[in-house]
């Protein structure tokens, strides 16, 4: 009785959703996205429990399973070129599309990422790992995916906050990585290890690290979204400031505002 | 209801008529009146209405009150009977989604609603639902299973087929039923046979081959070294079943005598029991911390085995020369005691496997360490014998800690009950 009236007024409430045509497509494109990053969630732990057992059918289904991901990509690719040139959206609508586009190509490169740890798996087949490198393997890859779904959850709920809280987020997976390349010396120097695994474990780190800087990219992404402003605009600031201070330097003519790391280069002062 | 309407409609009518020109309408109201009665009839609404004249009028605007009192008093029916269906729908551990022929869905139950505008994981449940609905719509059954990674590890199977009712097409219902449970008991057993025909019959193997190359062998050194050999490997069987019959014994809680025992004497034996094991692989046994005054509710022989399986398991994975704790702390109504290693680890996808009878991370490196693979199961049957628990944290490279946590008992203290 209880349910069915707490039902009855559940119906009764004004739906949230958005109900233009146009809004219901925005809407599908967005949970499109939301999919295409759940498939790279669940590809990370499948990555490293090939990497970590040498399951090797394992690896061969990661790497196929992969095709899934670029076909789904390519559509909400198409739906948004769709979605622009026959609705001509603005401001929030446009900001939704346009990253819709950006971060299905950052979640894309995620995956292909993860693959990549899937060859390497393959390449150094039958390697012995050290308990403490497995340890790590672990926890990076757990950081990773938390680090993935952290900032679906930001697109989803259009949470800015929680979108710029990435950055920060990702230092433990760096601090990770860097431990993890300790160990691999460690591992090589106390001779338990050949150097060609040792090579393929490196890289192997870079691409969970990778993964990492994807997500952060992608909470930029989202501020972006929500706020129309992105990060990138005070790399992009303090660099102007710069060549204002040389007085019009050489440093203009390479003004590259996208490729700017916020965080990289001297302070202003 | 349209039923009802219509009646409505056909007297308001009337009304109006009568009151413009009565006598010249009179024949058409009766015509009016005579339709009701019809349509009332085949309605089932009784025509037997009390009313006061013969007025046809009057007659007519009764029929049409009760036949839509009649039809509310259905819609009421209806309503319940559908709340009662949705609860009962509700009620289910599985997820029912019904759709019409456009797969829109229209109705999702509680155990549903958790694939509706999912994310992570779910929203590739969602995906499979979306799929079979779509091929369920067009006539066609349709099952995907979907195996995910997590965490948590979840396996659902989502099926679809289409909705017929009267012989025509009305949609499509999809149930996603939930696996997880039914796939790792299916592994549980599974394992379990393979380990154990694996654990007896590796030594008895051994033991044929040795006992035909010593019946082939002149050289007395030689035979003195493979009876050695044959003598470790029986040792081993024997062990294997010492623990299964221990095991046994413990799972049917037979012949336990249960009485406050203190923690201190438990700790102390166990550390003694394990102590040749230890001095052998130069390991340093730790005492962090006993509250030495609390006992436990327990069966003494049954909590130090217990015990001791943890002491031993953390001596045989930890590297030579490094140091194992132990700790006795009274939490609350309990006593939780605590093995700690700095040993090898377990990887976290086989934290909850441990403890089944013959689980093995690594059974290369296990068979090394000469273990029966039954020592976890009998620590985890003793905690359910005293209506305790078991944990257990690991790192892989950084160690693991095991906590066994068993009921206080009161009586070491001044005052105290039972």
């Amino acid at each position: 009785m209880n349910r069915a009236q707490q039902r009855s007024s559940r119906d009764n409430e004004p739906m949230p959703e958005r109900h233009s045509p146009f809004h219901q497509e925005l809407d599908q494109v967005q949970a499109e996205v939301v999919r295409l990053a759940a498939m790279v969630t669940e590809t990370i732990p499948r990555a490293t429990d090939v990497l970590l057992n040498g399951d090797m059918a394992a690896a061969q289904s990661v790497i196929e399973d992969d095709d899934y991901l670029d076909v789904l990509s390519l559509e909400i690719e198409e739906r948004c070129y769709q979605l622009l040139a026959l609705q001509q959206p603005m401001a929030t609508d446009l900001r939704s599309i346009i990253t819709a586009l950006r971060l299905s190509s950052e979640i894309e490169r995620s995956g292909d990422l993860m693959v990549n740890v899937a060859k390497a798996a393959r390449r150094m087949y039958g390697a012995d790992l050290a308990p403490r490198l497995r340890g790590l393997i672990e926890k990076m890859s757990e950081e990773a995916a938390r680090l993935f779904k952290r900032c679906v959850d930001a697109y989803a709920e259009r949470n800015a906050g929680l979108a710029a809280a990435l950055d920060d987020m990702d230092d433990r997976l760096d601090d990770l990585h860097e431990d993890f390349i300790q160990a691999i010396f460690e591992s090589y120097q106390g001779d338990t290890m050949d150097l060609q695994p040792a090579v393929q474990l490196a890289l192997i780190g870079r691409y969970y690290e990778r993964v990492g800087d994807h997500a952060v990219n992608i909470g930029d992404r989202v501020q972006y979204m929500v706020t129309g402003w992105l990060p990138e605009h005070a790399g992009a600031a303090r660099l102007e400031a710069r060549a204002r201070r040389s007085e019009g330097g050489p440093m203009t003519g390479e003004l590259r505002v996208n490729g700017v790391d916020p965080n990289g280069g001297p302070s202003p002062s | 209801m349209t039923t009802a309407l219509a009646l409505l409609g056909v007297v308001v009518g009337g009304v109006v008529g009568t009151t413009v020109a009565l006598s010249a309408n009179r024949r058409r109201l009766r015509g009016f009146a005579r339709r009701i009665e019809e349509l009332a009839t085949r309605r089932g609404v009784s025509t037997e209405v009390d009313s006061g004249g013969s007025d046809e009028l009057e007659r007519s605007v009764q029929l049409v009150i009760s036949a839509l009192s009649l039809d509310e008093r259905r819609a009421d029916e209806a309503s319940e009977i559908v709340g009662r269906l949705r609860g009962a729908l509700d009620a289910l551990n599985r997820g029912v989604l019904v759709t019409d022929t456009r797969s829109t869905v229209l109705f999702c139950n509680e155990a549903a609603t958790e694939f509706q505008g999912a994310r992570h994981g779910e929203a590739l449940v969602e995906a499979a639902i979306t799929e079979v609905l779509a091929a369920a719509v067009g006539g066609e059954v349709m099952q995907r299973t979907v195996d995910l990674f997590g965490p948590p590890r979840r396996v659902l199977v989502v099926t679809a087929s289409p909705l017929v009712t009267g012989g025509e097409l009305v949609g499509a219902v999809a149930q996603v039923e939930d696996l997880t449970d039914r796939r790792r008991l299916e592994d549980v057993r599974r394992d379990f046979v393979a380990n154990i025909s694996h654990e007896l019959k590796t030594p008895v193997g051994a033991l044929s081959l040795l006992a035909e190359t010593i019946a082939a062998e002149t050289d007395p050194e030689l035979n003195r070294r493979l009876a050695e050999r044959m003598v470790t490997e029986a040792s081993r069987v024997a062990n294997t079943i010492d623990d299964l019959l221990a095991l046994s014994q413990i799972e049917g809680d037979e012949s336990s005598e249960y009485g406050p025992v203190a923690v201190a004497a438990i700790v102390a034996e166990a550390l003694d029991r394990v102590g040749p094991a230890a001095a052998q692989r130069k390991i340093h046994l730790e005492v962090v911390e006993t509250t030495a005054e609390v006992a436990v509710l327990a069966d003494r022989r049954q909590v130090v085995s217990a015990l001791h399986n943890l002491l031993d398991n953390a001596t045989k994975y930890s590297d030579e020369g490094s140091t194992v704790r132990v700790s006795a702390v009274r939490v609350n109504g309990s006593v939780e005691l605590a093995v700690t290693d700095a040993g090898i680890g377990i990887p976290t996808k086989d934290m909850e496997r441990v403890f089944e009878r013959f689980y093995r991370v690594d059974q290369a490196r296990s068979r090394q360490t000469g273990g029966t693979g039954l020592g976890l199961s009998i620590v985890r049957h003793v905690a359910a014998n005293h209506r305790g628990e078991v944990r257990v944290e690991s790192r892989l490279g950084e160690g693991s800690t095991f906590t066994l946590s068993l009921p206080a008992a009161m009586t070491s203290q001044p005052g105290g009950r039972d």
